[in-house]
């Protein structure tokens, strides 16, 4: 009777236990009350005894032996953990940890029984077991529930009758789609009496998109997805290509492996596509720090340390981040061993400092699959276009060469790029907006500017580019200054913000600056341009806030560059100013650095030229000279110049028409291009990081330098695999590996039986609760690997196990002795996550709008929320119908102000890797059923569709509602409550019209003109009524 | 609880149980709602450890890094260095936010404004502090706190949960968990944001949150306005009475329920909707200032009568105090004088000094001061160096985690004690020292709780507030 009561702390008061098991007894015991001092740790502090070990537990330490197989009283371990002596008795005082006498009992027991030692279960490989004989084979549906009966018979227990129809298809439509069936779908369910009408319904619910985005919200939670960067500023981020990403793989049943090889090196896996790289964005989803005074090398580590703890909670089930300062105190993880892992990690090209605003590099360009499939239809159509152009091409050319010889004699011209050209200065005439006295000269083409060091030109709405935007830049200078400002928009000073292109001792000088000193892109060519004589700058700039995507040209060929600084991270315009520089001509490094010299033919592009478009604005050459020189002798870039200009203006009115159209597509391409969003993603640096171990976790106490590496306690890589994130993303999924499956399946389990076999699910290490049924664990996941780690096949086996199909009904007795329903002699039963509360009621009112993907949106929100405690500049725009009525999972979500509904709800709060669900019971959750816009409008809706579809009594209109709400008929005393309910909110706002009034502005949606407003109040009233109820929000 | 809350609750049971909740479900019910009376007095078995000095906490977070310099550290001798750069002896080679970073000069900016003893204990205070120097003797001052971190949001989150981490519970939470409600209608843990008028720095709800704790033991944020917590108030045209209906008629049905499902969870539901309701008046009562006296708006000053306010916030604070809230946390923004220091600065204490100073001597009018701790301070100090360029009558400081100044009245904290010392530059501790998880634990001793024994089981790990580290400071306490 004593070993009966053992197992509390691990599970409810179950069955004795034959034997003790040492994983499932005595570890437990061990980690939680000795290894703080006696366990990885121990040798790091000097303490010789280890009790994680079997060979210094029971080996010999200067002769004693902790553990002595076979004889309690002569192991050390018994003697101190019973001395009377205070001063002896383990564990000592001031750990705050004492042993129970049951602990003490047990751990006796086990080395009387010979202390046999076992590791860890979760580190060995799965066993698949033949399914136990049991009681009653004709409940078995499926292997699942000879495990769950086995383990019944044991404690003596008898499963639940099977639940109702309407239970069964209520909790299987929640669990499969996250949204209860529609009174059709009961219908037809009910009718079908066919053997396979549940089958058939799962079947139907696992191909619907509303499944993806059902399982999709879970592993957002594990992956901390959120809309913004969270700490201080909290600016948005888009990551919601990541976001469909999961949904999509989830919905098409992606085999596991793959979706986890791709979300950890999709960027590394050969054939490697879009989908492979936006994948990588998992390990991007961290909360990322652009708080002006940090230090950016700290949070670099930070970053590389959330992905090691989230990779190490959500694929491995380990808590490998207690590695970080230390050796583990319970597992077998090193502190070198969890910086081999964040080795993996760590080699990536980014900066400590995200972007204040949008996505930090490294990223990619995203289209979506509609965004693909445009793309792909506007290619076709300029291939088309291309191709009928090359049709004629012999009559054209023709017309062409005629053009050619008129040309050679005609005045000049010149050609430029065509698309997007934001602004065009020939300064051959009139000059634009002087300030001093810039005056006339011979220029590169045509006239120039002549300024003199304090003279410029200001030009009030060019160039105005910010650092996320694409433009590009072109002008001649001849400059006869050494340090001085050819073109910029800046704050006209040498540190001021803004960008330009400057001479700094004869050197080119790029700047794109936020902040002088640590906010900004600097660089400068390696060469020194001659002065007194023209060369042609240009700068072209791809948006991407890195050195790299800022492009100079000199005399038409990319120049060589030496980066002076990379560290761009604020946008010009900022918390909520403006920036509203002119461009200015001459100037932009202040009053000393004014241009003397010339400048010519200035070109503004909002958009990135070609380095051929640069080539030919370089050239400077008219096109009448180019037609005077023969045919063989034109370069391909005078050829193209000569076509193009041709085609534009004086081909034949038939070819010239078709270039248009030709030109307009392609303008179309480029401006569908700039609405691709992007995502952030991995990426390996050219030049591999260095990794440390870091003494207590500090950025700045680096210690030996570690090369990528596993625990050793996990089996090792395959030989020959490549030791980088690829190497790590296939071991991960080897079939063999002891985690990966049981970790998720478990996951799968919680999402469906409300807990996992392992209830602590972001721990399978040491102090990880012990499995209510190790043997169905392993058996699943054997299963999982065979059938090609089919998700679909997994979720479909837990469903339709007669275990899933129990009423959930409860005896006081079994609610007393398994309150947890650990044991699952009863069916699951409890409140639903957050976002399923919500999804449900709008579901139930007609609202949702199931569209999948896309941007996040902005629901209901309590006015201010943002207001009070953000900084600037970022307020919340709620969002229009039909967004208002999307489902959860794309509602924005900033981190530190999470929406308050799934606040209020536990749902994770997407700051770090949360896998466990939490499920409390508020004031606070009462208070959000009843009062929110939400809600109330979504029970105005449902009372809307029991008066126009629920028929013509009130009898008939409230079994309607309860049914949209509860997927089942009322009990004639629920109906009866229901009708004197509605009663009394019939009087209630008939006795006075401003009540009914005030009561239907809830929400953005009007009601329908057509009914009885005071009548409509009261249904919706009593439909609030029931989206209140337990039964409401609850899955049973 | 409030004796027409109390009534009104006893009725309410009556009604359900006498007319629909039969059988087992209503003994179940009964037992829950049983339970909630009695957890409204505790929190853990066991809890408090030892006799505690104080029943409950109000913190004044002053959110930004209030300049120690200017306020409460003295530093008489840096007027002859001003304007030199900070000595290398002094600065040593420590780690500057990047604000500063750049800065070729480090000039010596000592306070632009003039300090004098006051009170028994002869505590040196600012010509900013002229209200706090009235309660001198109630204040127990430590100069000598050092935090670990240099930027506001984790150094927010350092003080708020003992991590810089984000995802651990908030210091409310743990007491809360740890001590429970003294009050059915109210929750346990209490926070109020106001504005400041200076560079007020974003917050976020983490500061609050109860981490891996139940989402119950959360801050529950009251806002100034119609809805002081989120989703209080019954829609337009519902009225309390309606509600009221509303819930006996829900109740009975979510009854049947429990009937039927034996489902525990069901009785906790009826038990937070009554709660819920409770709310629905008692928030309005407390958060209603009309009936306070002149005298108590005038102790507090002029902001006081407007909604939202640090002043108003003061009060409420005192109010929840009366009603058994056991910890209320205000949060004031603005503290962040990266420049125009002796323009800003005023202004911040301007909205602060005198309620704070109010609110000590309210609660001591009330016999509540001695049961009461109040912690008044921010998330780390700031520079003796100016950042940006110092002038006669300008600079600026940026932020300095290695030292500055936290003050706790009441609650078995010595009145009129200044505890720590600081370099001639208030840059460096010289004495007595304190960590973040020092006063944490110092805090928890004097409600009762060793910071050792309120653990909770996460990730493996028994985690608590002061992490592995913490002391009690006993030479703080009487």
């Amino acid at each position: 009777m004593l070993i009966r009561a053992l197992f509390l702390s691990a599970l409810p008061a179950f069955a004795a236990e034959a034997t003790v098991e040492f994983n499932r007894d005595v570890r437990p015991i061990l980690s939680d009350k000795c290894f703080g001092c006696h366990g990885p740790d121990a040798t790091a502090k000097k303490i010789p005894l280890r009790l994680d070990r079997e060979e210094t537990a029971k080996g010999d330490l200067g002769g004693r032996r902790a553990v002595v197989p076979g004889d309690a009283a002569a192991s050390t371990l018994i003697q101190r953990v019973t001395a009377t002596n205070k001063g002896l008795r383990m564990p000592p005082i001031a750990s705050g940890h004492t042993l129970s006498d049951k602990e003490i009992a047990t751990m006796r027991r086990w080395i009387a029984e010979g202390a046999k030692w076992e590791k860890h279960w979760s580190f060995l490989a799965t066993v698949r077991r033949p399914q136990p004989t049991v009681s009653n084979q004709k409940w078995i549906r499926n292997p699942i529930d000879a495990f769950v009966l086995a383990r019944l018979d044991k404690e003596g227990l008898k499963p639940s009758p099977e639940a109702s129809k309407e239970t069964l298809i209520r909790r299987v439509s929640l669990d499969i789609t996250g949204l209860p069936p529609t009174p059709a779908e009961i219908d037809a369910f009910l009718k079908d009496t066919s053997g396979t009408a549940y089958e058939k319904l799962v079947e139907r619910l696992l191909a619907s998109p509303r499944y993806g985005e059902r399982m999709g919200i879970r592993w957002l939670d594990a992956a901390r997805y959120a809309d913004t960067n969270g700490y201080q500023f909290d600016g948005e981020r888009v990551m919601w290509r990541w976001r469909d990403y999961v949904i999509e793989s989830f919905h098409r049943n992606k085999p596991y492996d793959q979706f986890v090889r791709e979300q950890i090196a999709g960027d590394l896996l050969p054939g490697s596509g879009l989908e492979q790289k936006i994948a990588t964005g998992f390990n991007r989803n961290h909360r990322a720090n652009t708080e002006d005074g940090i230090i950016p090398e700290e949070y670099a580590v930070e970053y590389v340390i959330d992905r090691v703890e989230t990779a190490g909670a959500a694929f491995l089930g380990l808590t490998v981040g207690c590695g970080r300062c230390h050796n583990h105190k319970y597992d077998p993880i090193t502190q070198k061993e969890f910086y081999q892992l964040f080795a993996y990690f760590n080699n990536i090209p980014e900066l400590g400092r995200a972007m204040k605003y949008g996505n930090s590099p490294p990223l990619v360009p995203a289209p979506t699959r509609e965004q693909q499939a445009e793309l792909a239809a506007l290619d076709a159509r300029i291939a088309k276009a291309e191709g009928a152009l090359a049709r004629q091409s012999a009559a054209t050319k023709k017309a062409q060469q005629a053009w050619e010889q008129r040309l050679a004699n005609e005045r000049p011209v010149y050609w430029a790029p065509s698309t997007l050209r934001d602004a065009h200065f020939d300064l051959d005439d009139a000059l634009p907006a002087k300030v001093g006295n810039p005056v006339a000269a011979a220029g590169r083409i045509g006239n120039a500017v002549a300024l003199d060091g304090m003279s410029y030109l200001q030009i009030p709405m060019a160039g105005q580019f910010d650092i996320d935007e694409r433009f590009s830049i072109s002008a001649w200078a001849w400059r006869e200054c050494e340090t001085c400002s050819v073109i910029a928009r800046m704050t006209d000073s040498p540190t001021g913000k803004g960008y330009g292109v400057h001479f700094k001792d004869g050197k080119v000088l790029v700047t794109m600056t936020s902040n002088f000193n640590d906010d900004a892109i600097r660089y400068e060519s390696e060469a020194t341009l001659p002065a007194r004589q023209w060369h042609h700058l240009a700068i072209t700039y791809t948006g991407s806030r890195m050195a790299e995507g800022l492009i100079l040209y000199v005399d038409g060929r990319p120049a060589k560059t030496k980066v002076l600084l990379d560290t761009l991270y604020r946008p010009f315009r900022n918390a909520g100013r403006a920036f509203s520089e002119p461009l200015r001509l001459g100037a932009g490094n202040g009053k000393e650095q004014r241009f003397i010299g010339r400048i010519d033919d200035v070109r503004v592009y909002g958009r990135v030229l070609t380095p051929d478009d640069i080539a030919g604005l370089a050239l400077g050459e008219s096109l009448n000279e180019i037609a005077r020189k023969a045919d063989a002798k034109r370069t391909a870039t005078e050829q193209r110049q000569l076509h193009e200009y041709f085609m534009d203006n004086a081909a034949p009115d038939a070819a010239r028409k078709q270039w248009a159209e030709l030109t307009a597509l392609r303008l179309d391409r480029e401006k569908l291009e700039r609405t691709f969003p992007t995502v952030m993603v991995m990426a390996e640096s050219t030049t591999p990081k260095k990794s440390y171990l870091l003494n207590r976790g500090q950025y700045d106490q680096p210690r030996d330098e570690v090369q990528p590496g596993l625990p050793a306690v996990l089996p090792p890589m395959a030989p020959g695999a490549p030791n980088n994130r690829l190497g790590l993303a296939q071991w991960l999924t080897d079939p063999q590996h002891p985690l990966t499956g049981r970790v998720f399946l478990n996951r799968v389990w919680q999402m469906v039986f409300g807990t996992g076999i392992v209830k602590t699910a972001e721990d399978f290490g040491l102090q990880g609760d012990w499995p209510s049924h190790p043997e169905l664990l392993d058996w699943l996941t054997t299963e999982f690997v065979r059938t090609g780690w089919d998700v679909k096949a997994m979720v479909k086996l837990m469903v339709t196990s007669a275990a899933y199909r129990q009423s959930s009904s409860a005896t006081p007795e079994l609610t007393q002795r398994d309150p947890e329903n650990r044991l699952l002699a009863r069916g699951p039963r409890f409140r639903m996550p957050a976002e399923m509360v919500r999804d449900a009621a709008l579901h139930e009112a007609g609202l949702l709008y199931e569209k999948m993907g896309g941007p996040s949106v902005k629901p209901y929100q309590p006015v201010g929320l943002w207001k009070e405690l953000i900084m600037q500049d970022m307020d919340y725009v709620q969002s229009k119908a039909p967004d208002l009525y999307r489902r959860s999972l794309y509602t924005f979500w900033k981190r530190t102000i999470a929406p308050p509904m799934m606040a209020n709800f536990d749902s994770a709060l997407r700051e770090t890797c949360v896998v466990r669900e939490n499920r409390t019971n508020t004031p606070l959750q009462a208070l959000n059923l009843m009062n929110d816009v939400t809600f109330l409008e979504a029970a105005r809706f449902i009372g809307q569709r029991m008066l126009k579809e629920g028929g013509a009594s009130a009898d008939d209109r409230l079994r309607y509602g309860f049914r949209l709400v509860m997927s089942r008929l009322p009990a004639p005393r629920e109906l009866d409550l229901l009708k004197s309910n509605l009663q009394y909110h019939k009087d209630y706002f008939a006795s006075k019209i401003e009540r009914t009034d005030a009561y239907l502005k809830q929400g953005d949606s009007p009601p329908d003109p057509s009914l009885n407003r005071s009548e409509l109040a009261a249904y919706g009233a009593v439909a609030s009524l029931m989206l209140n109820l337990d039964e409401a929000i609850t899955k049973e | 609880m409030h004796p027409i809350e109390e009534t009104k609750l006893a009725i309410t049971r009556r009604h359900f149980f006498g007319k629909s909740a039969t059988g087992a479900g209503a003994a179940a019910l009964a037992s829950v709602l049983q339970g909630e009376a009695k957890a409204a007095t505790g929190g853990l078995p066991g809890i408090p450890h030892f006799a505690p000095k104080a029943k409950r906490m109000i913190y004044l977070f002053q959110h930004g890094g209030p300049s120690q310099l200017d306020l409460f550290d003295y530093k008489p001798g840096l007027s002859r260095v001003r304007g030199e750069d900070l000595p290398e002896s002094i600065r040593m080679g420590q780690r500057l936010t990047g604000m500063t970073a750049y800065q070729t000069k480090f000039p010596t900016a000592p306070s632009i404004f003039k300090f004098a003893q006051h009170g028994k204990g002869g505590m040196w205070l600012s010509e900013l502090l002229p209200h706090t120097a009235k309660v001198a003797d109630h204040l127990c001052l430590i100069k000598s706190l050092r935090t670990e971190a240099i930027n506001h949001d984790p150094a927010v989150t350092f003080f708020q949960t003992g991590f810089q981490l984000a995802g651990r519970p908030s210091i409310g939470s743990w007491i809360s968990y740890g001590l429970g409600s003294e009050n059915q209608d109210l929750p346990a843990f209490v926070v109020m944001v106001s504005q400041g008028l200076g560079n007020a720095q974003a917050l976020a709800d983490r500061q609050w949150s109860s981490g891996f704790l139940a989402t119950k033991y959360a801050g529950v944020k009251f806002r100034a306005g119609a809805d002081p917590v989120l989703f209080l108030s019954n829609p337009d045209g519902y009225e309390s009475g309606a509600r009221r209906r509303f819930l006996d008629d829900l109740n009975k049905m979510n009854a049947m329920k429990l009937d039927t499902e034996q489902d525990p969870e069901i009785a906790t539901r009826i038990a937070q909707y009554e709660m819920a309701f409770r709310m629905q008046s008692s928030v309005p009562e407390l958060t209603d200032l009309s009936k306070e006296p002149d005298h108590i708006f005038d102790l507090y000053g002029p902001d006081a009568r407007k909604p939202g306010t640090y002043a108003a916030n003061c009060i409420l604070a005192r109010r929840l105090a009366e009603r058994g809230v056991r910890f209320i946390q205000l949060f004031h923004r603005g503290w962040d004088q990266h420049g125009n220091l002796p323009g800003e600065l005023p202004k911040q204490t301007g909205q602060t000094d005198q309620a704070s100073a109010a609110l000590i001597q309210d609660l001591k009018q009330r016999g509540m001061l001695d049961d009461t701790l109040v912690v008044w301070g921010g998330e780390f100090g700031r520079t003796v160096y100016s950042q940006g360029t110092l002038t006669e009558t300008n600079y600026g400081r940026d932020h300095h985690p290695r030292c500055f100044s936290v003050w706790v009245a009441g609650g078995g904290f010595k009145g009129g004690l200044t505890y720590g010392e600081t370099d001639d530059f208030s840059y460096n501790i010289v004495q007595n020292g304190m960590d973040v998880h020092d006063l944490h634990a110092t805090l928890m001793h004097a409600l009762g709780v060793d910071h050792l024994r309120l653990t909770y089981k996460f990730q493996g790990r028994h985690y608590r507030l002061t992490d592995i580290h913490g002391n009690v400071v006993k030479e703080l306490l009487t």
